[in-house]
């Protein structure tokens, strides 16, 4: 144990936390709305975040884009592939609920084979990345780690005096992008027409529907809206790590669902509180003992906040989500 | 519905006599395969691995390196299959294809286990059928160190060979002193780090365990910064190294990256990109000849440069043909003969102890560094 | 299918043999548990096709038998949790990992536990806890464990209560893997003892070879359970499981204590998967944690669902699909996850009340189809 090594630089490793925790809740998003709407564990969200990375792949190479090119060539790729991602990882999310999900509400099944649906779907997913398209297109599909090129190349823009912290431009881009996401769907849930839409039937389906919310749409709307941000996550990843491999979403999808029910499952808000404060632990988990006990420390820190607060740190709820 | 106990009597009847009518017809049930008689030479070799899974990248080009072998040989005589089993690297998955392979007595040899644990789980199968094992990829020293089995054979020298070599060109090719060791916490990585770690000794700055599967690598990456390392040693595979060198190059740590075999593989390059120019990977496989056509011949067949143990692969299923060439019927023929082979592999001199490891001088362990996307032999290491 | 289906369901199989005579149920109960046991020596066409060691790279039928069998218990164990208290758990490997590591580390002599133990107290190097005071152990280890984890968290609602329990069953497994003084860590233990028996041709009873002796233990222990498990869902507390799985307010208000009960049915699922843990770590005589990851989990909370959640029958035969098919059909090799991901959507689109359901919850089922069909006619 090693707690001289956290808190000599403990405002380093709350940043570190942050970067990490900011992508986790990105992806926890998809995960709260879609309980939030459909009271429903979707378990497929990990691998609608995977897909995200491949698209984020497809445009640089399809660009032929790589590290070291111009200013307004990194900017414009960047920005395509960050469409790129968010189209693609809508679109998952859509199809898993077309096939998985939506035959199954019709015939009123219990929450459980949801999630057994879910399951499937997600392996599902993770098998054509990692076999089908590997026999059908080959390289650079496959098992095997796949480097994505890094057009936007880590820079250190300014230090923080007294601190003794770097700012790098990857740094900012990941949290800053992860925070305005988050903002905007807040803002759009809070004060749109559709989001009006969403806490109505988050609130009481019945009552929105005989109040002429259609709930087959906001169920739509909620897998869109819960794609595309696991689709910046996906870009915001790569531009982090360089790297993706069929198999990447499970971990970060499990780290998202625990944040998302950190915070208090069903509310926005709540899955930033809770994706930043998972980071944060698993960092100085880290920084105490090793890696190996991030995970444990996830998971303690987990249960022992579910014991003095059942619903999570900010209660849950889309419904009410203005608290 | 039925009530009367009449009626159930004569369905139970019925049902004793059904069963007793199609006890005449059976079926062969051991395993399909051909009589073994003695001039006919009609043989299967399993190899058993993860071929599918978040592994299977380590396992397949072996299993394709053996297939390659088995390709290219000549030999009007004999009529040799490859069998493939998939255990995803599960030993609970390989105990019933271990048992299967040691009923069928046209399973001649096995090429495998992939991994250590699989290894672990079925080696005392296969010991008490006399199926001769060859491991291209196991490499953990109570394999044949502490629990030798007489059929177990590896053409990888053991984790506390190879961590005495790569602690050596720590030190004495690089001249590091302050080295900074990593592994993955895995069966693989940890003993390879902690037998680094023991022949460093002083010269070992910090250790720091992560996890299979960790993506985000800056606490690590902060403990580097304090301890300043003019080395850094990764005992783990190529999913994590990829991002744990992208963040040390961003974090601007420049201190030279080495691997183990772990990360050996013509993916490597691939997975690593811009940031891991000049990282070096240990390997026990001297670089394959030049006039050797192997890389050529893999890359037509499979589409693909040949990839982790693939050369290992075709090596260990080069035996088991020379046996079959030298006239081995039986799986104690094969034993023998493999007990007393020697000769020239793609990946090194070929040769087992009495424990079924390859003599430790037969062994070179070779420093490759990646240029470019391609790992380029560096300079020999002698332990 | 659906043809097949109707036919099947025309038979009402069910109904009579629920009419038929005593001593007829008893005799189809026997003749049945009797193919059971004859199982790895089936060879007769056309029955012998469900064999997995058909083609060249089959895998041994004893063997596999064996893990569908310990598949079987953990189902019925596991159960007792989603299928008669309604409770979600998604670290079940958690309970069986513990099962494992007891028979490994105070019956291994080479376990760092007995190591320790022999040091302290100057015992042979051979010395290790006898198998048969493995069994409590591990029984006792599990339970505590199931206890443990219950009482702070079953007051948590459902949703909440599977990712902790998910955590729970990481939680395991990490710490296995870390704890190298312990466990021995990554490397895992081996020279785990098998049960005692007559030494035959110069081997024990309870060998690598010879799975089917494996298979044949694990089926007397299934039996027992199953049977347990009847006794249990008609007695008192499984009445009460009922009622809490219903409606937990309304049960509260009758004076069912909802978190006793659930607790109990945490601890007696929690014992079951650490006795099916015990096997297969016994069998395999080699425990790592990597045996143990949380995919698992959800393997065998798919067998529960498929099969029918609260059926036992349903669960058995849902831990014998997906056990034995891939296993069967290994021929497709790298396809078979691809296939089973498919294979668990499809099935669940069509049968979502599971393949052989509880007639309660069939009924359930039905009633909540009506509504739904209705809420959607409204809108």
């Amino acid at each position: 144990m090693d707690f001289d090594a956290l808190f000599s630089g403990l405002d380093r490793h709350t940043l570190d936390g942050i970067t990490r925790g900011s992508i986790y809740a990105l992806v926890a998003l998809g995960y709260t709305m879609v309980y939030g709407v459909m009271k429903l564990i979707n378990f497929a969200h990990s691998e609608v975040f995977m897909v995200g990375t491949w698209a984020v792949l497809g445009v640089y190479t399809a660009l032929g884009v790589s590290a070291g090119a111009g200013l307004a060539v990194v900017i414009g790729a960047t920005l395509l592939a960050l469409l790129a991602a968010m189209l693609a990882s809508a679109g998952t999310a859509l199809a898993v609920e077309r096939i998985a999900y939506r035959p199954l509400r019709k015939k009123g099944a219990p929450p459980l084979i949801f999630l057994i649906t879910g399951i499937g779907c997600s392996i599902v997913l993770v098998e054509i990345f990692g076999q089908v398209f590997k026999v059908f297109f080959g390289a650079p599909f496959g098992r095997v780690t796949v480097n994505i090129p890094s057009v936007l190349q880590t820079k250190e823009l300014f230090t923080i005096p007294g601190l003794d912290l770097t700012i790098t431009n990857t740094r900012v881009i990941i949290i800053v992008g992860a925070i305005v996401m988050m903002l905007a769907l807040d803002t759009f849930v809070n004060k749109s027409r559709l989001g009006r839409g969403v806490r109505a039937v988050a609130q009481d389906p019945d009552t929105a529907s005989l109040m002429g919310v259609n709930r087959e749409r906001v169920i739509m709307l909620v897998f869109i809206l819960g794609g595309a941000m696991a689709g910046v996550a996906a870009l915001l990843y790569t531009i982090q790590y360089d790297i993706t491999k069929f198999d990447i979403g499970f971990i970060i999808g499990l780290k998202a669902f625990t944040a998302a029910v950190l915070g208090g499952i069903g509310n926005l808000r709540g899955a930033l509180v809770g994706g930043l404060l998972l980071g944060i632990a698993e960092v100085y988990a880290s920084t105490i003992w090793s890696s190996e006990w991030a995970n444990v420390t996830a998971f303690v820190v987990l249960v022992v906040i579910l014991m003095f607060r059942p619903t999570g740190l900010l209660g849950e709820s889309l419904g009410k989500a203005r608290a | 519905m039925i009530r009367s106990s009449k009626t159930w009597q004569a369905v139970a009847l019925t049902a004793v006599a059904g069963l007793a009518l199609s006890a005449c017809g059976t079926t062969d049930t051991d395993g399909g395969g051909g009589d073994a008689s003695a001039d006919e030479c009609n043989f299967k070799i399993g190899v058993m691995g993860a071929l599918s899974g978040a592994n299977a990248s380590i396992v397949l080009p072996s299993v394709d390196g053996a297939e390659l072998a088995l390709t290219q040989w000549e030999n009007d005589e004999c009529e040799v299959t490859l069998e493939k089993f998939d255990t995803e690297g599960d030993p609970a998955k390989a105990t019933p294809v271990a048992t299967q392979i040691a009923g069928d007595e046209t399973f001649i040899g096995v090429i495998g286990g992939a991994f250590s644990g699989e290894t672990r789980a079925t080696k005392s199968i296969y010991n008490d059928a006399g199926v001769t094992m060859i491991s291209q990829s196991a490499t953990a020293t109570d394999l044949t160190q502490e629990d030798p089995v007489e059929v177990f054979h590896r053409v990888v020298p053991y984790d506390d060979y190879q961590g005495a070599a790569i602690a050596k060109y720590l030190t004495d090719e690089l001249g590091a002193s302050q080295v900074f060791v990593v592994d993955n916490s895995e069966a693989y990585g940890e003993p390879l780090a902690d037998r680094v770690e023991e022949t460093l000794g002083d010269a070992m700055v910090q250790r720091d365990k992560t996890e299979v599967g960790q993506t985000d690598f800056a606490p690590t990456i902060s403990k580097m910064e304090s301890a300043e390392p003019d080395a850094v040693f990764y005992g783990g595979y190529i999913a994590e190294a990829a991002p744990l060198l992208k963040q040390m190059r961003d974090a601007g740590i420049d201190a030279p990256f080495i691997g183990g075999d772990g990360l050996y593989g013509a993916d490597f390059g691939n997975a690593v990109g811009d940031a891991g120019e000049g990282a070096v990977v240990m390997c026990p496989c001297a670089p394959i000849e030049g006039d050797s056509t192997f890389a050529a011949d893999y890359e037509a067949e499979f589409g693909a440069a040949p990839g982790a143990y693939a050369a290992e692969g075709y090596d260990v299923m080069s035996v088991f043909l020379a046996a079959l060439d030298d006239g081995a019927r039986t799986r104690e023929d094969v034993e023998a003969f493999v007990d007393g082979y020697s000769g020239e592999g793609l990946s090194k001199t070929i040769a087992f102890d009495e424990n079924g490891d390859v003599p430790q001088d037969a062994v070179s362990y070779w420093a490759y560094k990646n240029e470019g996307g391609t790992l380029v032999p560096e300079v020999e290491v002698a332990p | 299918m659906s043809q097949i289906l109707d036919a099947y369901r025309g038979l009402k199989l069910r109904d009579r043999m629920s009419g038929a005579p005593g001593w007829v149920r008893k005799v189809g109960m026997l003749l049945v548990i009797a193919f059971a046991f004859y199982l790895p020596f089936l060879n007769i066409l056309p029955f012998a096709y469900i064999r997995t060691d058909l083609t060249s790279s089959g895998s041994d039928w004893a063997s596999v038998l064996f893990l569908v069998v310990v598949y079987m218990i953990v189902a019925v164990g596991l159960n007792v949790v989603i299928g008669f208290a309604g409770l979600l758990d998604l670290g079940y490997v958690g309970f069986y990992a513990l099962g494992a590591y007891s028979v490994a580390l105070f019956g291994s002599p080479s376990s760092p536990v007995v190591e320790a133990i022999q040091n302290r107290f100057g015992l042979d190097e051979t010395w290790a806890v006898p198998f048969v005071m493995c069994i409590p152990i591990a029984i006792v280890m599990a339970l505590i464990a199931g206890v443990t984890l219950g009482a702070p968290t079953l007051r948590l609602r459902g949703d909440y209560l599977a990712i902790v329990t998910l955590g729970f069953g990481e939680i395991i497994r990490i710490t296995a893997r870390n704890l190298d003084n312990v466990t021995n860590g990554a490397t895992g233990i081996s020279g785990v003892p098998v049960p005692p028996g007559p030494e035959i041709d110069g081997r024990s009873f309870f060998n690598t070879i010879d799975a089917e002796r494996w298979y044949w233990l694990a089926l007397s222990i299934l039996i027992l359970i199953i049977f347990l498990a009847f006794r249990l869902e008609h007695s008192r507390v499984g009445r009460a499981w009922l009622a809490i799985r219903e409606d937990e307010d309304a049960a509260a208000i009758m004076g069912v204590a909802a978190f006793k009960f659930k607790l109990w049915a945490f601890a007696i699922g929690a014992s079951v998967g650490g006795i099916a843990g015990l096997l297969f770590g016994s069998k395999q005589q080699y425990v790592e944690p990597n045996a143990f990851m949380v995919n698992l989990s959800f393997l065998f909370v798919a067998m529960v669902v498929i099969g029918g959640s609260g059926n036992i029958y349903g669960v058995l035969l849902g831990a014998f699909l997906l056990t034995y098919l891939p296993e069967r059909f290994r021929e497709f090799q790298e396809w078979r996850p691809f296939a089973f991901g498919v294979a668990l959507v499809v099935v669940m689109i069509l049968r979502p009340q599971g393949l052989v359901p509880s007639r309660r919850r069939a009924r359930e089922f039905e009633d909540r189809k009506v509504e739904a069909e209705e809420a959607a006619a409204d809108a």
